[in-house]
């Protein structure tokens, strides 16, 4: 275990990358499938669409998903990358000052 | 023989939630209301015990096998004695990232008092003391209190278990979306072909496929 501190500190930094991209991708997985379900179900609960072909449907839901990779919401996962970032800082701030 | 593995079930099981136990007992903060005796600095050869104790400070040589380390030797409010050390975590676990070692240690010599007329200190730590490893647990901050009852509210321990079984929560949140969107369909259509090739053999094959199908998970609701 190193006393180096560029060493130490850029393990962790590694760490945190790495960490920070696995959930960073998880999230951004799991926001997109609870997108297109919602899609789904919003089409398929509409009597007004009740006799569309599935091709439109399948167009519908290509469309809001491809929406939804432009919107605010998709931009809120970067969080992953800031909050841990944000939470050292507290941390470092509170135990030594 | 099912009981057994029952049994054996619930001791892993055990073995398991001890450990986890166990490990937040080790590494969350806890505050301690005592009196301090004396600080001072020893030389400490690691061996087996090298798990309890931090690394060697920020900047200093890492590769040497022995260091010196702070102490804060003191008295518990029903008379035992308690030793902390005092030493940096830095960028290294657990991760409290304590650089302000000497300055803890320095609060603590300013706050040494008798038990004539003792001065009461919240220690906040880390960590266990056992005798017969010789580990100690780690003082992060020191604090003069009003007297030896003085309690505080563990808002930070709170606040990181709460946090962590959000993240848990979470994680079991995106499993089941992928369970339900991408592992059942799967399965499901796996099922679909095995029926329609089931189907289309009659005779022999049919009746290999039926005692197949008493062997098939029951249909899920």
């Amino acid at each position: 275990m190193g006393g180096d501190p560029m060493m130490a500190f850029f393990r962790l930094g590694l760490l945190y990358l790495v960490f920070a991209t696995v959930m960073y991708f998880l999230l951004t997985v799991y926001f997109r499938s609870l997108r297109r379900e919602a899609l789904e179900k919003e089409w398929d609960g509409d009597p007004a669409r009740e006799g569309a072909s599935a091709a439109e449907r399948e167009a519908f839901i290509e469309a809001g998903v491809a929406e939804w990779k432009h919107s605010f919401r998709r931009r809120l996962i970067w969080l992953v990358y800031v909050i841990p970032v944000l939470i050292i800082g507290v941390v470092i701030y509170y135990v030594n000052w | 023989m099912a009981r057994y593995f029952r049994i054996l079930k619930w001791v892993i099981l055990s073995l398991m939630a001890l450990t986890l136990v166990a490990f937040f007992h080790y590494v969350l903060p806890q505050h301690d209301v005592v009196r301090i005796t004396d600080t001072s600095t020893q030389r400490i050869d690691m061996g087996e015990n090298s798990l309890f104790w931090a690394a060697a400070d920020l900047g200093t040589d890492a590769t040497q096998t022995t260091r010196d380390v702070k102490f804060i030797a003191t008295i518990q409010p029903n008379g035992k004695p308690m030793v902390y050390r005092n030493e940096d975590t830095g960028w290294i676990w657990p991760p409290y990232f304590k650089f302000d070692s000497y300055n803890v240690q320095a609060e603590a010599s300013d706050l040494k008092s008798t038990a004539e007329a003792p001065k009461w200190v919240m220690i906040t730590h880390y960590g266990w003391r056992n005798e017969w490893f010789t580990i100690f647990p780690n003082a992060v901050s020191v604090k003069a209190v009003e007297g030896p009852d003085v309690t505080v509210f563990p808002w930070v321990n709170i606040v990181i278990l709460s946090g962590l079984l959000a993240i848990l929560f979470m994680l079991w949140r995106m499993w089941a979306q992928f369970k339900e969107r991408t592992i059942d369909p799967t399965i499901d259509a796996v099922d679909a072909r095995a029926d329609a090739m089931a189907d289309s053999a009659r005779g022999f094959g049919g009746r290999i496929s039926a005692w197949l199908g008493t062997w098939r998970a029951k249909p899920r609701k």
